[in-house]
């Protein structure tokens, strides 16, 4: 199997699989088998609550970790050969910086491990660290130092950036300038994949988002597809007792919706909450009614129980 | 490809570190320093003569004996830290081998261990320890390059233990380890025959030898006794094996950790 030109991530039945030191756990299936390409360009957001295997996943591209099965290619290469010729570059969710150093003997030193690195003054521009070059990292606030691991990522010229949970830490403010800063990097035809449990992110600033829960992948698409999958309510009501389960039955039918009977209520997750609200006042004969939009949470949970994926 | 050459801008920006941390600077050059002009240099018996120089010079290679360690087992224990922090993840992100990595590490212990040493020797030269030009040279060498094992003491301890404390403890130990490596005092009796199996005392017996001329001071007597070369060696290749490999075990847990 070759990859075609326009690939820059190719994945092919991956999997990772750690040994729990909670001899309960046994093994843990942090990635549990997924094939994924990402095309050159293509702006990505991996989306999915903490434990998805979101990061695992990044790891291996980064060759930060070894696959437990399965192939990982990156622009047609092993993920160290790639990062060796300097086209992968990543922002490190946390530390990756010695404290001790100022923004711009951090930028110098790294600069010196490419072999023709961007000019320092343009990647510090560019992150916005002017202001501080002189600043020993230790006295950085969180923000900056994500620019400045944001600014260590562009020294390499990569074509393809990888950012693990990039904005955790950082108020709006800093949220809006560190996606504007990367956005200006779009354009310059690289390629970005970013793990995110923030819809808000994914919508902003992703072409498509691929949704993990438990290991695998649940949704990939357009985000505005996978926003709607997604995005589910939970429209819960009393019904009759003698009815209740008859109820249950009918509306558990429809595509998508998943009911369940909690303490006397009947509760019905679904993405047109308007029809099931509308269905249970009208013929079906409930009270009480309550609809409350579904944790992202849950809406994982949902898709891989349902296998509703696109 | 650069594997070859060494990577110039990070052992500068690594000595800047180490030359702004003013307070490890007085622990591992200043602190032997003043322990040489206190025990040898001033007392009278400095002037005493050990093989083919003076008791202050025996004291002298002692003291820098201990300052290079102390450095080294910071530069080490540095590492571990760094590691620990993430800085090694993102080493991983760059072209950078790790052969690089370790060669700019061990240039910088090799320069930070020549601190204590240049300095101790030359108060020393200055205040009265005597011995032939190739003595001075012959220790020093030894003091510089035997100084590495214990870089690898320094990042097995930080490794082991993952906190700042602990590369502390791991240079406290070593005030421990040469008064049993017959660094500080020359030991007699049990104490000398305990001190041959402790890391610091093949290195300094090594560094001392061209001084004692294959002997080892015997303080009963005051006089010099005949020291076999064999365990001298045995003593530091043991302890660099053990140090090198508990290190390397340590550096794969993590990995299968991350």
């Amino acid at each position: 199997m070759t990859s075609t030109p326009s690939s820059s991530i190719r994945l092919r039945g991956l999997h990772k699989t750690f040994t729990s030191p909670d001899p309960q756990l046994g093994e843990v299936h942090a990635v549990a088998g997924i094939d994924l390409d990402i095309h050159t360009g293509e702006i990505v957001a991996l989306l999915g609550p903490n434990g998805a295997g979101k990061t695992t996943t990044l790891d291996m591209v980064l060759g930060f970790t070894t696959p437990s099965a399965g192939t990982i290619e990156v622009f047609g290469v092993d993920p160290q050969t790639a990062i060796l010729d300097g086209r992968i570059a990543a922002v490190l969710q946390t530390g990756g910086l010695l404290r001790d150093l100022t923004v711009d003997e951090t930028v110098e030193l790294i600069a010196s491990t490419h072999p023709a690195p961007r000019p320092a003054d343009e990647v510090i521009e560019r992150a916005g660290l002017t202001g501080v070059r002189q600043q020993r990292v230790q006295s950085c606030s969180g923000g900056e130092q994500q620019r400045l691991r944001f600014a260590l990522a562009l020294l390499g010229d990569p074509d393809l950036l990888v950012l693990d949970e990039p904005t955790t830490g950082m108020d709006v403010q800093a949220r809006q300038e560190f996606w504007a800063a990367m956005r200006a990097e779009a354009e310059q035809g690289r390629t970005i994949v970013f793990a995110t449990h923030y819809l808000q992110e994914a919508e902003d600033f992703a072409q498509r988002t691929v949704l993990m829960a438990n290991g695998w992948i649940v949704a990939d698409g357009p985000t505005d597809e996978v926003r709607r999958q997604a995005a589910r309510r939970r429209v819960s009501a009393r019904v009759a007792a003698d009815r209740i389960d008859a109820v249950r039955t009918e509306l558990a039918a429809l595509d998508g919706v998943h009911a369940t009977v909690e303490r006397g209520r009947l509760i019905v997750e679904a993405n047109d909450s308007d029809d099931i609200a509308r269905r249970l006042l009208g013929q079906l004969g409930g009270s009480d009614l309550e609809i409350e939009a579904a944790s992202l949470e849950s809406a994982f949970i949902q898709l891989t129980r349902t296998g509703d994926v696109s | 490809m650069t594997t070859a050459t060494l990577n110039t801008t990070y052992y500068r920006l690594e000595l800047r570190r180490v030359l702004r941390d003013r307070v490890t600077l007085f622990f591992t050059a200043g602190l032997p320093a003043v322990l040489y002009v206190v025990f040898g240099a001033s007392p009278e018996y400095g002037s005493e003569p050990v093989g083919d120089g003076n008791v202050a010079m025996w004291i002298m290679i002692g003291m820098a004996a201990y300052g290079a360690v102390s450095a080294t087992t910071g530069i080490g224990g540095a590492s571990a830290i760094e590691r620990m922090q993430g800085w090694t993840r993102q080493l991983g992100l760059t072209p950078l081998r790790p052969s690089q990595f370790v060669a700019v590490k061990a240039a910088v212990a090799m320069t930070v261990a020549a601190i204590p040493i240049v300095l101790v020797y030359g108060i020393g030269l200055l205040t009265g320890a005597e011995a032939p030009l190739t003595v001075w040279l012959a220790s020093a060498a030894v003091l510089m390059f035997g100084a590495m094992t214990f870089a690898l003491y320094g990042l097995g301890f930080g490794l082991a233990f993952r906190s700042e404390a602990a590369v502390s403890a791991a240079s406290g130990a070593l005030v421990v380890m040469s008064f049993f490596g017959n660094i500080f005092v020359p030991l007699a009796g049990w104490q000398l025959t305990l001190a041959k199996f402790t890391p610091l005392y093949g290195y300094v017996a090594l560094a001392r030898r061209a001084l004692t001329g294959g002997n080892t001071l015997d303080p009963d007597g005051g006089d010099l006794v005949p020291e076999a070369l064999l365990p001298v060696l045995l003593n530091v290749g043991f302890w660099t094996v053990v140090f090198a490999a508990v290190t390397i075990v340590l550096v794969q847990r993590g990995r299968g950790r991350q």
